[in-house]
């Protein structure tokens, strides 16, 4: 009954996605707020370490008396305080460079400078940034691998002074949570698209068991009713929806046959007793009232139709068509009622053309089946001018058997074509109740298969039935 | 022309019982069995109609399923319980082919549904009864007049004359020859000839009819096939 969707078309496959999708993204936000704050603790802190540092240093450069000495004994305290730098050296001893210092000369003379490698890259890099006294900012040298925190001041005697951190120790260690982050985000987001795939798909397997289990309740077996489950949650609550609804449907269908029931009885025994005392009046030897008995008994008789045929769609539209079905050859079945009605459409100088396709076989109610179509060719003789061609074709086409009735008369009239198979719809001149079209229909569905009609390109009518092939066995 | 029930009196007189509530169609039934050479006893209700079947003299039962105190199906039940053999007719209002078919499983043996023709009970009834008797001999040959039919070769002749006929002709001609004398209506038609449950809203009956007559009937003969109006056809020799 249920063709095993793909797996990727499953609901619980795309709940899982979407929340796994929001989880990550939830995660993943959550960890750069993270790394934001993180980052901007490591900079405060070096930016107070360099603030500090560079007020000494100023101090000691502005205390010290321009001399010979001068140089070096600035350049000594800016070694000095490099050293305090945690993570200066390496584990072998080796200093990593993570500061420098740079005293530009105010008298235009060699600026003074202690740090990693030759000083004209960060010359050249500070010249071109705008440095304001006192205020750190980042510092990117052309040629060096991290950038710098510079702080720079201003002094008084003149000659500003830098000092500069590397980042790369914050850096490092911003890199190596961020790695770390990555490799636990995809597992957890892993891990949650799992769990969420497992428990959707076990809940959404109830919904289904739900569904199989109602598509496969039929009208003739409306008592099945859905296990609840013990929690009661939303699915329990659904299955007992549905029983809820079972049982009305239930209700409404039995109430329908009872009153089906009751009408049959209700109207067709006083047509009985009527009938027979007609009958019984038409064979005593009162010889003039013989033909009027007879018109009774005629008009009648057309009246016992319709109302057959209204209970008879009463039941096939509520689905309460109870159907014994065997395998029959259709072209046999066509073929056979075609030798019934071939002489009355002779009669009205209709030209039939069938072509049947001969081992067509279809699982269905032969004594319904051959109702329905009866009911297609009275129509023909009903509905058609004299002389028209009647066209009847069956093939099998995919699966299933088509058979097209098709005339050449004058169609359906405007806007009835798409109601034809609505009760008590026909045209306005004709003379049937309106109830044959959709006896055929309520058949053909009930069978599982469809039924059309459409006006014909040229002129003409055409009513096409498809019913499901089945295999033709003992022949 | 006689009545309808003459057409089809039985060689033996039949005791028959009828259960049925409706006053009116018990009273046309009673009359119209009657007259057709039956003895017929009636009850209204399944609880005299048991009392009256257990007395064992009955040859068929009609039983109307929509009895007041019981379902008809509950009182074959009980007779075919009780050893009743007799044929059992049902009448009923409903013509779903499942309740045909319940009908049929719970011991009846022909079901006909409300409004129905006089002539078909008649006819269904007669086949029950004969079902019971020793099957009649099955000639080749059957004869009606001076019309002719030779069941083997298929072939049909009115005096010297053989008549063209078509395969769907002559079974329809054969289904008349062996009702001779017995009115046939158009479901009965359908039924025993095409072998079809349908309920045609047009002619296509009698165009068949007509067509057959054509041949059987030349205009110059006395004619054998007979129109009962309302009612259907009778194909009689004198």
């Amino acid at each position: 009954m249920f063709s095993k969707a793909p797996e990727r078309c499953t609901a619980a496959w795309r709940i899982a996605i979407w929340t796994t999708l929001a989880f990550a993204f939830g995660t993943a936000l959550a960890f750069f707020i993270v790394y934001f704050v993180v980052e901007q603790g490591f900079r405060q802190r070096s930016d107070a370490w360099l603030s500090g540092e560079a007020e000494v240093l100023a101090q000691v450069a502005e205390t010290t008396p321009r001399d010979s000495l001068y140089d070096r004994i600035v350049e000594e305290v800016a070694e000095l305080a490099t050293q305090e730098v945690p993570g200066e050296r390496n584990a072998r001893g080796q200093r990593l460079n993570s500061v420098f210092f740079l005293q530009m000369n105010p008298n235009g003379g060699e600026p003074l400078w202690v740090g990693p490698g030759p000083k004209e890259p960060v010359l050249d890099a500070i010249r071109s940034a705008q440095f304001s006294s006192g205020i750190p900012q980042s510092l990117y040298v052309s040629g060096w691998k991290s950038s710098y925190r510079v702080v720079a001041r201003m002094s008084s005697r003149g000659g500003t002074l830098y000092l500069g951190l590397s980042d790369r120790d914050a850096r490092h260690m911003l890199h190596r949570m961020m790695y770390r982050f990555i490799w636990v985000w995809c597992g957890m987001v892993l891990f949650g698209f799992l769990i969420s795939y497992l428990s959707a798909r076990r809940t959404l397997r109830r919904v289904e068991r739900i569904s199989e289990t109602v598509s496969k309740i039929g009208s003739d077996d409306l008592s099945t009713r859905l296990p609840e489950g013990h929690t009661p949650d939303e699915i329990s609550r659904l299955a007992h929806t549905f029983n809820r609804m079972l049982e009305r449907i239930r209700t409404s269908v039995n109430q329908l046959r009872t009153v089906t029931d009751s009408v049959a009885h209700d109207l067709k025994s006083p047509v009985t007793s009527i009938r027979g005392k007609l009958e019984v009046a038409l064979s005593s030897p009162h010889g003039a009232w013989r033909e009027s008995v007879a018109d009774a008994i005629e008009e009648l008789d057309k009246m016992s139709q319709l109302l057959n045929t209204t209970l008879d769609l009463a039941e096939a539209e509520a689905g309460a068509l109870r159907l014994n079905r065997s395998v029959v050859d259709f072209s046999q079945v066509l073929g056979h009622l075609l030798d019934l009605y071939q002489p009355a459409m002779a009669e009205r100088h209709h030209t039939l053309h069938a072509s049947l396709e001969s081992g067509v076989a279809i699982d269905a109610d032969l004594p319904l089946l051959n109702r329905a179509l009866g009911n297609l060719f009275d129509n023909e003789l009903t509905h058609l001018p004299e002389g028209c061609q009647i066209e009847v074709q069956l093939r099998s086409r995919d699966g299933s058997a088509e058979l097209a009735i098709a005339d050449n008369g004058p169609g359906f009239p405007p806007d009835m074509a798409a109601r034809a198979f609505e009760r008590f719809v026909k045209g306005e001149h004709s003379p049937g109740h309106g109830l044959g079209l959709a006896f055929v229909d309520a058949v053909v569905q009930a069978h599982g298969g469809k039924a059309q009609v459409a006006d014909r390109r040229g002129g003409g009518a055409i009513i096409t039935l498809s019913l499901p092939v089945a295999v033709l066995q003992n022949v | 022309m006689g009545s309808i029930a003459d057409y089809n009196r039985p060689t033996a007189p039949m005791r028959l019982l009828l259960v049925e509530d409706d006053p009116a169609i018990q009273g046309f039934l009673k009359r119209s069995l009657s007259e057709a050479g039956y003895q017929v006893d009636a009850a209204a209700n399944a609880k005299s109609g048991e009392q009256l079947a257990l007395e064992g003299i009955h040859d068929a039962f009609i039983i109307d399923l929509g009895l007041p105190d019981s379902d008809g199906l509950d009182l074959i039940a009980r007779c075919r319980a009780q050893g009743s053999s007799a044929p059992v007719l049902i009448l009923s209002a409903r013509r779903s082919v499942d309740e045909r078919v319940r009908g049929l499983e719970q011991g009846g043996d022909d079901y006909l549904t409300k409004p129905f023709a006089l002539a078909e009970l008649l006819a269904r009834l007669r086949n029950l009864l004969r079902r019971r008797a020793p099957a009649a001999q099955d000639s080749a040959r059957l004869q009606v007049a001076d019309l002719r039919l030779d069941l083997i070769r298929r072939e049909a002749w009115r005096g010297d004359q053989q008549l063209q006929l078509t395969p769907q002709e002559f079974s329809l001609l054969e289904y008349l020859v062996r009702n001779e004398g017995r009115v046939v209506t158009r479901t009965m038609i359908l039924d025993h000839v095409w072998k079809m449950r349908i309920d045609p809203a047009t002619n296509v009956v009698d165009v068949h009819i007509y067509r057959l007559r054509n041949k059987v009937d030349p205009a110059n003969v006395r004619p054998l096939i007979h129109t009962i109006r309302g009612v259907g056809y009778v194909l009689k020799g004198s």
